[in-house]
């Protein structure tokens, strides 16, 4: 069993992994930059080890300081979290060298799934479906204007390396290809170090369903079911869920067979994700290959609360060389899950980030709610990182009852200093077509300006009242507090005597 | 009786206080009660919100049933507005940011949505575009320059 376990990111990520760690008696080192020295994460790490200043390519990004933080605070593994070095091969590479145990799948095999082109074609040979799509080996603009006039618009050029939907550009007509081509190749540059670009054809009003897998270093493969990730913003996911509405048992089953066909294929241990198109819904629904996440997903715990397993404990079970702690039978799906993302941006102006300090921080508790989350009151939130602050996880027997479990939790939640997309959120998950199930990628495109629009409410005068009471110099101070609970109008009676 | 104006999304609103706590806007009392830290109970006499509000100078943060309001306080009753501290006619960043590339140059004619700026944050690209036609000002920022919000980076003529 690893002994020391180094985690290589930041946030939410990272204090779910520490806490796992505890659990299983795995020590724990974090790292930090400078804006994080004290952060949730390196608090709740048994050791700490400082990267450099805060740009993540000076901090988080830096292979040569993790591997010396990893060795000098005796660590025998490194987790990489999602994001930052997660996905690349020559991070994996560097800790397998090094002789550390790298929680993760074999550099091989994120190499061979990082090259999203590759993949396609890995794919199509294992016989597991993909969009129509091409991948010139000439990378100049003429020729990837030509692989755009065959495969059609609309389309998408899409970065061969990284995720998250950086640099990917969906093109309608061939005016706004050139620009298109030139955007995604210098985002995914800065973003990667990779400026490879193909393209492929843009599914109509698919969505996005996935499907987590999970593979030891004993040939054992199984997968644990589907999310649905169908409501993202610019192929940025929002809103998960398991299962998907869309789903029918069969084809639940075959796209789950297809998902361990693609982790043989890859080669691939530990947990992964394999992303599909669905195309329709019901047993006629076509899926294809997207591509595979080879790192735990922001959204695994949607799948850990609907089976009942810890991914995480899994994933430093399985870095260790133990075997699958289940096989393909022992694994149900029970319930229903959704997660909501909680980012730091201004749903009504743009979604733009948002940086400030957190003045008041309090979570929502309760049966079947689950927080992740990496700050905590007082935090400052950078704009040198991911606006993700926390993930609300809520868990019920339905759909519906989960869905009604996440608006009452949301409502609860209470995060003030920043703006935060909360109020878009209780939006969305209040959507007729939401409330449904009738969800596509297209949907937040469509939909989201209503939403949006019922967010200029106006301020009920409570809020006015509460911070006018707040900032009154010659409040009556402390009172109530001893009874919090009275109807307000009772304790009237003092005052006016 | 403490009177104090309140603002938020361009109106104003004068509010008072009372010593018991009660606080009377427009011809509205409402009966506010601490319920712990940075938490209140208002009521109207029928119904009843739970409201959090967090104060940063002048300040308030308030959030009611997931909704968020961010209000200006200020004692007294109304005052002359404050003054812009950056002129009207100069583009600013929306929040902190990294320049990326500079495409406008002085003295340049540009016409409304032209790009004048890239600018860079938490991993997106954010052009910052011409929002009527004008000639470029003063450029005021340089590529790779981290800028902060309300700050001027352009100015429009």
């Amino acid at each position: 069993m690893i002994k020391r376990l180094l985690i290589a990111n930041r946030g939410e990520i990272a204090v779910r992994i520490i806490r796992a760690c505890r659990e299983l008696g795995v020590e724990t080192v974090a790292v930090f930059s400078d804006a994080d020295a004290h952060a949730p994460h390196v608090l709740a790490a048994d050791a700490a080890v400082g990267l450099g200043p805060p740009p993540p390519r000076k901090s988080y990004l830096k292979v040569d300081n993790l591997i010396d933080a990893a060795r000098d605070s005796g660590a025998d593994a490194v987790h990489p979290g999602y994001g930052f070095l997660s996905e690349r091969a020559h991070f994996a590479r560097a800790c397998e060298e090094a002789g550390l145990i790298f929680v993760g799948p074999p550099s091989s095999a994120i190499e061979r799934m990082g090259s999203k082109v590759g993949a396609r074609r890995l794919m199509q040979e294992a016989g597991v479906p993909v969009v129509p799509g091409e991948a010139p080996e000439d990378q100049g603009d003429r020729a990837l204007i030509a692989a755009a006039e065959h495969v059609g618009f609309p389309l998408l050029v899409k970065p061969s390396a990284g995720g998250g939907g950086i640099g990917m550009k969906v093109v309608r007509d061939l005016a706004a290809l050139a620009p298109a081509i030139a955007q995604a190749r210098r985002e995914a540059q800065a973003a990667f170090g990779d400026g490879t670009l193909y393209i492929e054809r843009l599914v109509k009003r698919p969505r996005h369903v996935e499907v987590q897998i999970f593979a030891d270093a004993h040939g054992a493969a199984v997968h644990l079911f589907e999310r649905e990730c169908s409501v993202q913003r610019r192929h940025q996911k929002i809103i998960e869920e398991s299962p998907s509405p869309a789903l029918t048992p069969a084809l639940r089953a075959r796209m789950g067979e297809a998902a361990v066909s693609a982790a043989r294929a890859a080669g691939y241990r530990n947990a992964g994700t394999v992303e599909f198109l669905l195309e329709s819904a019901g047993d006629q629904a076509r899926f294809y290959f997207l591509e595979m996440n080879t790192r735990l997903q922001v959204e695994h715990p949607v799948t850990e609360m609907v089976t009942g397993v810890d991914l995480v404990h899994a994933q430093i079970r399985v870095a260790s060389g133990e075997a699958l702690p289940w096989t393909q039978s022992s694994l149900a799906q029970r319930g229903h899950a959704i997660e909501c993302r909680v980012y730091a941006e201004d749903p009504a102006h743009g979604d733009l980030p948002q940086a400030g300090r957190l003045l008041m921080y309090r979570e929502p508790q309760g049966p079947g709610i689950r927080i992740d989350s990496g700050v905590v009151e007082g935090s400052e939130v950078s704009v040198h990182y991911d606006p993700l602050l926390a993930k609300l996880i809520v868990s019920a027997e339905t759909r519906e009852a989960a869905r009604r479990r996440a608006v009452e939790a949301l409502g609860r939640f209470i995060l003030l200093g920043v703006r935060t997309n909360i109020p878009f959120l209780l939006q969305l998950l209040q959507h007729p077509r939401f409330v449904e199930g009738a969800i596509d990628t297209g949907f937040l495109d469509r939909e989201g300006a209503s939403a949006r629009q019922a967010l200029s409410a106006d301020v009920p005068m409570a809020a006015l009242a509460a911070a006018a009471y707040r900032v009154a110099p010659d409040r009556p101070a402390g009172r109530g507090s001893a009874n919090p609970a009275a109807d307000p109008f009772m304790t009237l009676a003092g005052w006016r005597g | 009786m403490t009177t104090l104006t309140l603002r938020l999304d361009g109106r104003e609103v004068v509010a008072r206080v009372d010593v018991s706590g009660q606080v009377f806007i427009d011809d509205q009392a409402l009966m506010v009660t601490p319920s712990g830290d940075g938490l209140y109970l208002v009521s109207d006499g029928t119904r009843r919100w739970p409201v959090a509000v967090a104060a940063s100078g002048d300040t308030c943060w308030v959030s009611i049933g997931g909704q968020v309001a961010v209000i200006e306080v200020e004692s007294g009753r109304r005052r002359t507005p404050r003054r812009k501290s950056v002129r009207a006619d100069a583009l600013m960043a929306p929040m902190p940011a990294t320049v990326v590339k500079v495409l406008a140059e002085p003295g340049q004619t540009v016409v409304e949505g032209d790009t004048l700026l890239v600018l860079e944050a938490m991993k997106m690209e954010l052009p910052v575009r011409a929002p009527r036609a004008g000639v470029v000002g003063a450029i005021r920022c340089t590529a790779g320059e981290l800028v902060q919000p309300g700050i001027a980076l352009v100015d429009l003529e």
